[in-house]
Order: structure tokens, then C-alpha cells, then sequence
């Protein structure tokens, strides 16, 4: 069986007809992971006992020709800050390195309901703090397409599970990029949903009010499928709302998709873009423009700030949402402890040998932006100017339906390349974090007439041509539509239409 | 903007409760000082009027009421104690 082309849509139609069980699907995967994971890093912990018995159920119900759905034995990849009750959540973090769920998060139930797979827990950033991957306190996760480069971050384990055939889906979460950065620079699909549409339950959090769970695949359509599963109001994630999104997330109307205006901000376009990644940007807006669909030129004059804005918010909230990990709830990473006279002593050597550089570089610069006589200069004020980039972009939504841009400035890094200078690092992620920080909907597509990225995956692994001399032109590039709050439908129509066009291979029989 | 110097980080990370070693004490202080001076393009930018931005939507507050509700959980989070004892977290004594 080829997985290359194999999407959630022809799994389940390939279901349904006995073309194939959900266990030999699942078994495929397994062995796909055990030939090539060791390579990739993507996964942290598999899951292959309950997968097999999962599948097997699945298989139960559909030999009785019981209606099963769309996302009945699709085999996914779990991002491991995503609780599921009886596996391991370390968040990539070793102060969570023997931790093990009590629940499931909200996004988990859900997709259980819905009879979907899980394969394993995939490798992140430590707590989803970093754009490459590189932070896990556990291994490197290389990038598929070239293995010299980072698959970007923070989910960077499931952007590169999706994008090597180890998982037909993965789920990542999205705090300034951390979903559609990495599918941008491994050439998949991210949804960045809109702040409150997903349930963040059981989602170890990074920053509460940016922090979203959104699907990474290697089609719109199949991200639509997945979004439409594990949105909705969760009563255990009370800024989760309960929004009628209706048939369209699923019956995309192209009729009126070709009706839309998308804007494309000036300010995304600016020095230090790379020149390929504009005329991938470009050569997609074309494409669209040939449906029909308008372009105007429009303005987000704040956008500068929101990088600043972004790394004062963030960590504000990081250095709350961490104080949790004490030693004393959570397994202590140090043995230390038995010597430690004290609780404030547990505290300071658990934290100190359990937490990471960057981990730590954010605990205190939040500690500092929300200490006494700093918190106006700084955390305030970058609140005031979160309201301001919000306003931009209510008021450029008045005159368009959704905007073009850029997911990342530049295609995928090398190895190594970022790691000692953290703001070069934070700059990768210049383009995404205005989205979260406004809590708007953003697609990441690979542009893909830009170059021929559709044949690669595990059958092309690893490449041979992958080499020191690989130019950046051949590496995929994202680019990125964002859309009004709740209105998914909007970028996810346009962007399956895209697709339709551009690879109508993955939406064939 | 102020920036911050040695006494003020370890300041801060006594606050926070983390150990540095000398070697994260210095690495970090240089991180901070390019983090904080990229921070300083904010200071030409008028707020004065602006409302802060709490949270990431205008949604309202969330209100149930005050019942009585089966929770399935009760116990669960226990074995991710490092110590426990009868049921409960057991902990170096915090007044010596």
C-alpha cells in the first residue's frame, strides 16, 4: 500500500470498501516508524499495543456494517503536551520525563469518540518553547525533507511524523507559530485555530491565552476533517465556546470561496523576507488570483511591535504556568531531594536540574516583566499594544474576508544554526505571532507550484541529494492565510480549492 | 528601559525558585540584556489611552452554578506524587 498519497478521505473510503483493515493500516505505519524513526526522531513514546486493539475494534465494527465515522481508525500523531490518560506527557521537558497522564485532554476524548488511532507521542520543544525542535531535552527530530535541517517547532515531532509517513495526521499546538511554522518548513498542512474554538484541557500549557491545539496534514481537506472533530465547547476549558460553524467546515461552498478578497499586508513583505520565500508567497497568490478570487493591498501598521509584544505576554504567562512544576506534584528531577532539608530547597533543585535553558530564559524574563516597577513598562504596556494589533486587524477585516502572508522568513534551517542566539531564533516566528496574539484562524499551505514537493515522504527517504550543497530552493515553503475569528470555513475553502487545483492527485479516488 | 544586572537575576531567580549555576548565570544575563534591548522599540509607541488586552478573547466571563458534580477523577493524579502517604502529598516540612 502506498501511504504517500493517502489521505483521511480515501482511508475511510478505503475502509468502508474492504480495501484494506484499519489494522494492516495501522501495522503499516508501525513498521514504517521502526524503519525510519531512528533517523527522523519523531516520535518520543509509541503506543502500539492499544493502536493494534483500537484498530482491531475499528475492523469489529466495520465487518458488522456499522456506521462508523470519518476519522474511525486513522492512525494519528500526538504532540507530547497532549494528555492521554495512561501514556506518558513529558512535554518535552525532563522534568516531566516519568510523568504519566491521569486523563485525557479534551481534543483526546473527542477524537476517542470518534474511534481515531493513536500511534504515539511525538518530540517538541521543551513546553513548546522554541521554533526547531532542538530545545527537547530528549533528542533532535531531523527534518524529513533534508535531515541537515530542523523540521521546525515547536511540533516539530508530528510536522515530521506527517510528512515521512510515520502518522497519516498529527495533532501540535500553536502558541506564535509552533503549527504552522513547522508545517511550512516540512511542506505540510497546519491550522492554527481560532482562539477559544478548540479545548485546551489536558493541554500542558504554555501561555493560556495564546496556546491553541490544531491539526498538521498533508491536505487542507483532511485538516477540515480533523478541525470539525475537535472544536466545540469543553466545560473543563471555560474560554472554549460553543460556536455553530454548520456544514461548511466539511461542504466547502467554491462558489462563494471565488467571492472572497484577501488582503495582503505591505508590512509582511518587507527586507529580510527571503527572496525565495516571497516568490513562493507570490507564485501562490497568483494561483488563487487565477480562481478569480480578489487581492487588495492593506495595512497592519503595528506589526513590528508584535514580536516585542509577543515575548513580554508569553513569558509573562510561562513563568505562571510553570510555577506547577515544583517537585512536589510532578515526579522531582532530581534525586536530591532526600537531602533537601527544605520545601523551598525541592523547589530550587528540581527546578534548577528539570527545566532547560530556554525554559528557563522565559520563567525569568516573565518573572521580570511582571515584578514591581517593571510591570507598566512592560507587561502593560505590551497588553495595551496587543489590543492595538488586534485593531489592525478588525479594521483590515471591515475591507477583506482573510489575508495573505508569509508563514516563516526564510525555509527550513540547519541543525545548530539557531541555537546560541535566542532572538534569531524568536525571529523565526515574526510572521505568526500576530495571529495568536490577535487569536485569529491561520492556515499554513505549502506553495506548491513554487517546486515539486509532492512525491517525497517514505518511500524517498532519506534522499540522496540531501547534502551540505542542497540549495533552500528546494526546500518546501509555506504560505499563510489567515481569517476572520470562527470563520475557519473562509481560509480552510480557499485553501482546499487551491489544492483541488494544484495537487488533485491527494483529492482523487 | 532599566536592564538588568547579576544582583537583580539572582533576584529573580530566587523568585522563581531555580538554581542557576554560574555558567547559566552569565549566559543568561547577555540573553536578557539583547532580549530587553530589542524590547526598547515599545518605548516610542503612545498607549496612553489604550486598553490592556487580557486574555485571548473578549468572550465573558464563564459563570455554572454551584452544584454538586460526580468527578471520576478523584485519585488519579496520586501516583505522579513523588512521596505520598494515606492518600495525601507528603512534603519536606516548610518551618524547620
Amino acid at each position: 500500500m502506498s501511504l504517500n498519497t493517502l489521505t483521511i478521505k480515501k482511508f475511510h473510503d478505503g475502509l468502508l470498501a474492504k480495501k484494506f483493515s484499519a489494522l494492516e493500516v495501522a501495522q503499516t505505519f508501525f513498521a514504517n516508524i521502526k524503519e525510519h524513526d531512528p533517523e527522523i526522531g519523531a516520535y518520543l513514546n509509541l503506543n502500539e499495543e492499544n493502536a493494534m486493539r483500537e484498530a482491531e475494534t475499528v475492523d469489529a465494527a466495520v465487518a458488522k456494517n456499522e456506521s462508523v465515522g470519518m476519522l474511525a481508525g486513522v492512525p494519528l500523531a500526538v504532540k507530547d503536551n497532549i494528555l492521554i490518560k495512561g501514556q506518558p506527557a513529558t512535554a518535552g521537558s525532563k522534568i516531566l520525563e516519568h510523568y504519566t497522564a491521569s486523563y485525557d485532554a479534551g481534543v483526546i476524548k473527542k477524537l476517542k469518540n470518534e474511534k481515531a488511532i493513536f500511534l504515539g507521542k511525538t518530540n517538541m520543544d521543551e513546553f513548546a518553547m522554541g521554533s526547531s525542535t532542538e530545545n527537547s531535552a530528549f533528542q533532535i527530530t531531523k527534518n524529513p525533507r533534508d535531515p541537515e535541517r530542523v523540521p521546525g517547532g515547536s511540533s516539530g515531532g508530528s510536522a515530521a511524523a506527517v510528512t515521512a509517513d510515520l502518522a497519516l495526521a498529527g495533532l501540535g499546538s500553536d502558541t506564535g507559530g509552533s503549527i504552522r511554522q513547522p508545517a511550512s518548513f516540512c511542506g505540510v498542512v497546519g491550522l492554527k485555530p481560532t482562539y477559544g474554538a478548540v479545548s485546551r484541557s489536558g493541554l500542558i500549557a504554555m501561555a493560556s491565552s495564546l496556546d491553541q491545539i490544531g491539526p498538521l496534514t498533508k491536505t487542507v481537506e483532511d485538516a477540515a476533517i480533523i478541525f470539525d472533530a475537535i472544536r466545540g465547547h469543553d466545560p473543563l476549558d471555560s474560554t472554549s465556546a460553543d460556536t455553530n460553524y454548520g456544514n461548511e467546515l466539511l461542504n466547502p461552498d467554491f462558489v462563494k470561496i471565488k467571492e472572497l478578497t484577501i488582503g495582503v499586508p505591505e508590512e509582511y513583505f518587507v527586507d529580510g523576507l527571503n527572496n525565495e520565500v516571497k516568490t513562493a508567497v507570490e507564485s501562490a497568490r497568483k494561483t488563487i488570483e487565477g480562481f478569480g478570487v480578489k487581492f487588495k493591498k492593506i495595512s497592519l501598521p503595528h506589526t513590528k511591535y508584535a514580536l516585542s509584544t509577543y515575548y513580554i505576554i508569553m513569558p509573562a504567562e510561562v513563568s505562571a504556568n510553570l510555577a506547577r512544576f515544583d517537585g512536589i506534584r510532578y515526579e522531582q528531577a532530581t534525586s536530591d531531594k532526600r537531602q533537601a532539608t527544605s520545601l523551598k530547597d525541592v523547589y530550587f533543585k528540581t527546578r534548577g536540574a528539570g527545566f532547560g535553558q530556554e525554559a528557563k530564559r522565559r520563567i525569568i524574563l516573565g518573572t521580570f516583566v511582571l515584578s514591581s516597577g517593571y510591570y507598566d513598562a512592560y507587561y502593560k504596556k505590551a497588553q495595551q499594544i496587543r489590543t492595538l494589533i488586534k485593531n489592525d486587524f478588525d479594521e483590515a477585516f471591515k475591507e477583506v474576508d482573510a489575508i495573505l502572508a508569509p508563514v516563516a522568513p526564510t525555509p527550513a534551517f540547519k541543525i545548530g544554526e539557531k541555537t546560541e542566539d535566542p532572538l534569531s531564533m524568536y525571529l523565526s516566528d515574526i510572521f505568526t505571532i500576530p495571529v495568536n496574539l490577535a487569536g485569529l484562524p491561520a492556515l499554513a499551505i505549502p506553495a506548491r507550484n513554487y517546486a515539486d514537493y509532492t512525491q517525497t515522504n517514505a518511500e524517498n527517504f532519506p534522499r540522496e541529494s540531501a547534502s551540505s550543497q542542497r540549495k533552500s530552493a528546494s526546500l518546501p515553503i509555506g504560505f499563510q492565510l489567515i481569517g476572520k475569528p470562527w470563520r475557519e470555513a473562509d481560509i480552510l475553502g480557499l485553501g482546499q480549492y487551491y489544492e483541488r487545483t494544484t495537487i488533485p492527485e491527494f483529492y482523487s479516488g | 528601559m532599566d536592564s538588568i544586572d547579576k544582583k537583580s537575576l539572582e533576584h529573580l531567580a530566587e523568585l522563581a525558585r531555580l538554581e542557576l549555576n554560574p555558567g547559566e548565570e552569565e549566559k543568561l544575563l547577555s540573553d536578557l540584556k539583547k532580549i530587553l534591548d530589542y524590547f526598547e522599540e515599545l518605548k516610542s509607541l503612545n498607549t496612553s489611552d489604550i486598553e490592556p488586552m487580557n486574555g485571548g478573547t473578549s468572550l465573558t466571563n464563564v459563570f455554572r452554578e454551584d452544584e454538586e458534580r460526580e468527578n471520576t477523577n478523584i485519585g488519579e493524579g496520586l501516583d505522579a506524587f513523588p512521596e505520598s502517604k494515606d492518600g495525601f502529598l507528603k512534603v519536606p516540612p516548610v518551618f524547620q
